[in-house]
């Protein structure tokens, strides 16, 4: 799922200021907990209230769709919809906000998340955490379907790097040591053999980014 | 300096002198909280494990066990009082876990008017209520109890049913008949598959196991819903309900509170088992409240409704996490998704005005304690030591 989180209501605020009437469109995407119906009445009622505190009045309206990336669904469904307002904000990962952008461009879209990563939410705790780093070469068929390159502070491919204790990381004593959990991972799979292979340095160019592919 | 620490009082009480030691409350708690000590042969309540359910006041043949909740007292005087403003001798006592909305009640007895009663738990029903409302004039008693697998203190609706099973028989030698009806009763989880949009939320935090979502479908085995409602509250696409619990319902219901307390005033969102109000009386004219079948029903789109409406502070009462009746689970939550809401009211403001806290009733005056602290610090008037 893709991480993202709510920006400052002030900063909000103060990029809605210009636009006399505005569409908060929730995403049922891949977003966690989806930025859907729920979170954009939730956004605009705590909006409605922080406009009251600044003595000033809100026109919003709400809605939401699934996969505000796919531009033929937004095309038909908040291009109606968002007829007539000035501003749409969006509550989509930045790929949807920029999907959204480019389909309606006459209208002015805002982005009302900050997009994190891609990553999965832990059982307890209610914490996410990152999980791939899209490198373009996986490599999880070698390291026990656990990623290096995402959850290794300094994405080794070669080992841990010695810093570890008690099987957290040195940066961040809250994470996991990534090479810590391949370790064993690889023992439970009786497969510690493949650590044994030196590994080349990480090509860069996997993909050129930007990143443009065909289909 | 007087530094002397005052116990505070403890909402269920073992009375030594009036007790016989008979070990049936210790045998019929369901939490183990009363035993018999092996030396002395004593009762003892240990107050820390107490759920307040009742059963043992309910049950004590010297009448030893005292609760300062629905004591018979204030029950007779309420059943008095009612029967006139309700103008009916039918008496339903319901259980507040399962009992659905007065229309609900009508239907599910099939009778049109009634005096409601809402107790947690029918199984903290002395019998020596059921007598007093026949001498007062009621003709017919309706109980309505969990079904056995939904009551939220283990025995108390099995408890509820052998008594009045029992109690039935001597009724009807003394020429009542059977005066009371008893039926069984479960609010459960509904979903809306058209609204669904497939996440799997409610799979992620149903404390029950109860949701499934397989090939995209969302569905619910009902047999495991114990109704707290946690899945609801967090359903980001308004797909799920839970019965008498809706969201239009209680939205409705915090419109017309906000309007009818005087500003600036307090809206309560409490666990029904975290807090027992009082059956008459208030908490004065500033504050309202609306109790829910547990914390995990608390929406948080309710508490900024109420906001909206104009209320100047919205309290949340849980039960601590270890005495929560949904898997220790729905206390949690809630906490979390207000802690998550407070701050970003706190970007606007408004931080302040929204407040947590975990409450038993075990010890009453905690909650009047909370209740007088938070509305003090946002300048509303609250009665003091209105329980």
């Amino acid at each position: 799922m893709i991480v993202t989180v709510q920006k400052p209501l002030d900063e909000i605020l103060d990029s809605l200021s210009p636009y006399a009437s505005v569409l908060i469109a929730g995403c049922d995407g891949c977003t966690q907990p989806p930025r859907g119906l729920r979170e954009a009445e939730a956004l605009s009622r705590l909006l409605e209230l922080g406009a009251r505190s600044r003595g000033k009045k809100l026109n919003l309206k709400v809605t939401t769709h699934p996969k505000q990336c796919d531009s033929y669904l937004v095309a038909d469904n908040l291009g109606p919809e968002s007829s007539g307002v000035e501003a749409i904000l969006s509550l989509a990962c930045g790929v949807g906000v920029q999907t959204v952008t480019q389909v309606l461009p006459d209208k002015v879209v805002l982005p009302a998340q900050n997009t994190l990563f891609m990553g999965m939410e832990a059982r307890e705790g209610g914490t996410f955490e990152e999980s791939c780093a899209a490198c373009g070469d996986c490599i999880l068929a070698l390291t026990g379907g656990i990623c290096p390159i995402a959850r290794c502070a300094k994405g080794l491919l070669n080992g841990a790097c010695g810093g570890s204790s008690n099987d957290k990381c040195e940066q961040d004593p809250q994470k996991d040591c990534a090479w810590c959990l391949i370790y064993k991972r690889l023992r439970d799979l009786d497969r510690l053999d493949v650590l044994r292979d030196f590994r080349m340095p990480r090509n860069y160019r996997t993909v050129a980014r930007p990143g443009r592919v065909n289909r | 300096m007087d530094t002397a620490v005052t116990q505070p009082e403890a909402g269920v009480k073992i009375n030594e002198d009036f007790c016989s030691r008979c070990s049936i409350c210790s045998s019929l708690c369901p939490f183990e909280a009363i035993s018999k000590e092996p030396e002395t042969g004593k009762i003892v309540l240990q107050i820390e494990k107490c759920q307040v359910c009742g059963l043992c006041y309910s049950t004590c043949p010297a009448m030893a066990i005292s609760s300062v909740y629905y004591d018979p007292a204030s029950l007779t005087a309420y059943l008095k009082k009612a029967k006139q403003t309700y103008g009916s001798d039918s008496l339903v006592i319901m259980c507040k876990g399962s009992a659905p909305d007065m229309v609900g009640v009508e239907k599910l007895f099939g009778i049109s008017k009634f005096v409601p009663l809402s107790v947690p738990c029918v199984g903290r029903m002395p019998e020596e209520v059921y007598l007093r409302a026949l001498t007062m004039g009621i003709r017919d008693i309706y109980v309505l109890a969990c079904d056995d697998d939904y009551c939220r203190f283990d025995k108390g609706s099995a408890v509820a049913g052998r008594k009045i099973m029992a109690f039935n028989q001597l009724l009807k030698q003394l020429g009542y008949g059977e005066a009371i009806t008893l039926k069984r009763n479960s609010l459960k989880v509904r979903v809306d598959k058209d609204k669904c949009i497939s996440c799997g939320n409610c799979v992620f935090y149903c404390p029950y196991h109860a949701a499934k979502l397989l090939n995209g479908s969302p569905s619910f085995d009902l047999g495991l819903c114990r109704g707290c409602g946690l899945c609801v509250s967090l359903c980001p696409a308004f797909a799920l309900e839970l019965e008498n619990w809706e969201r239009e319902r209680i939205s409705s219901l915090i419109a017309g509170l906000s309007s009818g307390m005087k500003n600036p005033g307090v809206l309560i969102f409490h666990c029904q088992w975290a807090v027992l109000p009082p059956i008459a009386g208030d908490f004065g004219s500033h504050v309202r409240s609306i109790e829910l079948p547990c914390a995990a029903r608390v929406d948080m789109l309710h508490v900024l409704e109420a906001f909206q409406s104009g209320v100047a502070g919205v309290l949340v009462a849980a039960c601590p996490e270890e005495d929560c009746k949904q898997e220790k689970k729905g206390s949690k939550e809630a906490q979390h998704q207000v802690s998550i809401l407070k701050e970003k009211l706190s970007q606007i403001g408004l931080g302040d005005r929204l407040h947590f806290c975990y409450v038993a009733p075990r010890y009453p005056e905690t909650f009047t304690a909370e209740l007088e602290k938070f509305s003090q610090g946002i300048g509303v008037e609250v009665r003091k030591g209105g329980r």
